[in-house]
């Protein structure tokens, strides 16, 4: 499974946006069975956290689909 | 055009901080908690240009799906879903044909006529009467193209707020729908509980989504994302009183232009706002009949079945119990009696 | 430094809705709104439940419910004869809790919050509704089938735990009506326009079949002859009910259009599996098990309770099947929802009016 590492700069619902080290943003939903709460994002992106996402690429949706989230320290 | 006094405060073209209440200097409507407020969509300046849709998206963070061509008009959104808030309805009218034709909207009165709107069906020939032509029997002006932007309508008594078993559904302090994502728990029961088919449960997350006018917007003082962006001012924000009279001033001043058709859809005693809907927050006024606009005329308020259907299935049970203590209770096996 | 974004894959997650054949000349069922539409597309959404999870929670729910109302009756009428029905029932009741829950939960899209359902209750909600009465059944029912297998595991506490059996099975009998039958309203209370057309005639057409499949399941395990015949009358008399509440609710679908969406597989299904294999089959067996020896009785009564069963499981799925085709087909919706079909007719012909005059207002431009 693909990861990706960046900051969590934007948080609306269940979807979030990762920018990475390049200053490249990506848009991303928080998947089904995540083991994350959409509730659990705010305080990462006010917290501009650096976050580690282990995602999948879905069909006919440009975004991905997040399936875990870990902060890196 | 007058101009909000305000405005002269802000003069420079690129600001260090958020403007305080923009949304008075934007579409002239302070937001304050406690009043309604919603959407007012005249579709007779709308030009299709889908910048709401793409204001919707990138303010909420939606992503862009149904990726392809549906060889629909201009219309390659398709629908709203939990992914697309904002859909623009690409009508194509071809000429004032008789019955089957695309401009027959109001002549395919109760069942008759044909199916327009690109669905082809029982008429759908063009005035040359032969398939496969393309049709050059246009209304002047371009005034066969009709487009709508549609959204949630966040009614008034909504069905989906009713329906909804956890409570994930909810009024704002500005009288919008709003599902909490942090309850919602995807039993997908507002989606066929909504007349107008807006609400959608998303299969990536599990969570049900639709507009919410803004939340998040409107209590930073700011206007919905898809109002602002629109540069016609189809779509239009603000209090619901004060969007509904004016809208009613629009269908006065259309009418005296000449365009008799135009009428409101979701207004107070208008098609839309019926079945105990009362009336919706978003309205719109629309030419020509809702169907075309994929809308129904006479939508009904789900929950006003509840006490009807719960009550016969009570009187059915408690009948049929009766009869069954009678056959129960008989001195000898009733069926078995004649032999 | 290079960006690459990996292109999305194509192709529809949920497939596309498309016009309907593939010439796109989507044909409007002739008793449907053949008027205008949006290309075609669908206008409602159809509810996003599996039809056989939903449908067959439903059933569970009726034979759980159905035979713990009869039970009910048959222990207050004829307390000694009817002890192993009471006994069965109250293991029948498992059923709901058991199997059913777990498929209702099963069907959330995000099962693991289930519980959300518990934080409130709605009664303009017929799921909240429902969760409270399913909740209320399984406490109910849960007591007296407790009763009743720990009775059967220690024989000396009888006397006292089948009188406290007793006591919870009555007020679970009241629950199981309520569970037998707000399925009805969980889907007519709804836009879907099959559903939401009949909402009386669906609701006694489900609490018929909660009576029906009941007392057939109760049938089908009764060693006592007598018993059984009345049991069976039951069933008979439901099937009747239903068969008598269905050609009502016929005229209400023909009058508002909605009876196009029977043209589908699940309308198929319906007319086969329902009326034919679980109504009129019964109903034919039945009958003949009147002129045939005691044997040939009982395994006629036998084989018509099996089909009061499926024909119960198959009205429930058929139900939600032909639902989805009544709000994914714009024809049907849009004739379902024209102002006649409104409930206040006052209100229906304003609308009607205000159309005709804009119709009017066109035609002379």
């Amino acid at each position: 499974m693909p990861t990706m590492t960046g900051m969590v700069t934007i948080v609306q619902e269940t979807r979030f946006q990762l920018t990475d080290e390049r200053g490249v943003s990506h848009l991303f939903l928080l998947g089904h069975h995540s083991m994350a709460e959409p509730d659990q994002l705010v305080p990462l992106q006010h917290a501009q956290a650096r976050v580690r996402v282990r995602y999948i690429q879905p069909r006919n949706i440009i975004g991905m689909v997040a399936k875990s989230i870990e902060v890196d320290d | 055009m007058d101009m909000h006094a305000r405005l002269q405060d802000y003069t420079q073209s690129s600001l260090d901080r958020v403007i305080p209440n923009e949304s008075e200097l934007t579409c002239g409507s302070l937001i304050v908690p406690g009043r309604s407020y919603g959407f007012f969509t005249d579709t007779t300046v709308c030009i299709g240009c889908k910048a709401c849709e793409v204001a919707c998206k990138e303010w909420n963070n939606l992503p862009a799906d149904n990726i392809g061509l549906t060889g629909q008009s201009y219309d390659n959104t398709g629908a709203l879903s939990a992914n697309t808030w904002r859909h623009v309805n690409f009508i194509e009218k071809t000429g004032d044909v008789g019955p089957g034709g695309l401009g027959s909207g109001f002549e395919a009165e109760g069942r008759g006529g044909g199916c327009g709107g690109g669905c082809g069906g029982s008429g759908g020939k063009n005035s040359s009467g032969e398939g496969g032509v393309r049709d050059n029997n246009q209304q002047a002006f371009q005034s066969g193209w009709l487009m709508m932007s549609d959204v949630c309508k966040h009614c008034h008594n909504p069905p989906c707020m009713e329906a909804c078993p956890t409570g994930a559904l909810f009024k704002t302090e500005f009288d919008t729908v709003v599902v909490q994502q942090d309850i919602c728990n995807g039993c997908g029961y507002c989606v066929p509980a909504c007349p107008f088919g807006v609400v959608d449960v998303s299969l990536i997350d599990g969570k049900v989504h639709k507009c919410t006018l803004c939340y998040d917007r409107l209590k930073g003082g700011l206007e919905p994302a898809c109002a602002k962006a629109c540069p016609t001012d189809s779509i239009m924000f603000g209090e619901v009183d004060d969007l509904v009279a004016r809208a009613r001033a629009r269908v006065a001043k259309l009418h005296e232009l000449g365009v008799e058709s135009a009428y409101l859809y979701g207004a107070p005693d208008e098609p839309g706002a019926t079945g105990g809907l009362e009336y919706l927050n978003a309205f719109f006024l629309l030419t020509d009949r809702p169907e075309i606009y994929n809308l129904p005329v006479a939508p009904t308020r789900a929950s006003r079945r509840v006490l009807p259907g719960l009550l016969s299935g009570f009187a059915a049970i408690a009948g049929l119990a009766a009869a069954a203590a009678l056959l129960l209770g008989a001195s000898s096996a009733p069926a078995r009696a004649a032999r | 430094m290079s960006i690459t974004y990996k292109a999305p894959k194509l192709g529809a997650e949920d497939p596309a809705e498309t016009p309907r054949d593939a010439t796109e000349r989507a044909m409007p069922h002739p008793d449907g709104w053949t008027g205008a539409t949006y290309y075609g597309r669908q206008q409602l959404k159809p509810a996003p439940f599996e039809a056989s999870v939903v449908g067959g929670y439903i059933f569970l729910a009726g034979v759980s419910g159905g035979a713990m109302i009869i039970s009910a009756l048959a222990d207050a009428l004829r307390p000694a004869a009817a002890r192993t029905t009471v006994r069965n029932a109250r293991y029948l009741s498992l059923l709901a809790p058991v199997i059913g829950s777990p498929l209702l939960i099963w069907d959330l899209h995000s099962p693991q919050r289930f519980y959300n359902m518990m934080r409130i209750a709605k009664a303009r909600s017929p799921m909240s509704i429902g969760t409270w009465i399913l909740t209320a059944f399984t406490g109910l029912a849960g007591a007296s089938v407790a009763g009743e297998a720990l009775a059967a595991l220690r024989p000396g506490w009888r006397s006292w735990l089948l009188p406290l059996a007793r006591v919870a099975h009555v007020p679970a009998a009241v629950a199981g009506a309520g569970l037998g039958t707000y399925t009805a309203t969980l889907l007519s209370a709804t836009s879907t326009p099959f559903w939401a057309a009949a909402p009386r005639t669906l609701a006694t057409r489900f609490a018929a079949s909660t009576t029906a499949s009941g007392a057939s399941a109760l049938a089908l395990l009764e060693p006592d002859r007598a018993l059984r015949r009345r049991l069976e009358a039951i069933s008979a008399l439901s099937l009747a009910v239903e068969f008598g509440a269905g050609l009502i609710a016929d005229r209400t679908y023909e009058r508002t259009g909605v009876a196009a969406a029977r043209d589908s597989p699940h309308g198929r299904l319906e007319r086969i599996g329902v009326t034919g294999f679980g109504i009129t089959l019964p109903l034919g067996l039945q009958l003949a098990g009147l002129f045939t020896d005691r044997r040939t009785t009982r395994q006629l009564g036998a084989a018509a309770a099996i089909g009061t069963l499926v024909g119960s499981c198959l009205l429930r799925i058929s139900t939600i099947g032909i639902g989805g085709v009544s709000a994914r087909r714009p024809d049907i919706s849009f004739r379902f929802s024209q102002a006649e079909n409104l409930p206040d007719k006052k209100q229906g012909a304003a609308i009607a009016e205000k159309m005709r005059a804009l119709l009017k207002a066109k035609n002379k431009r």
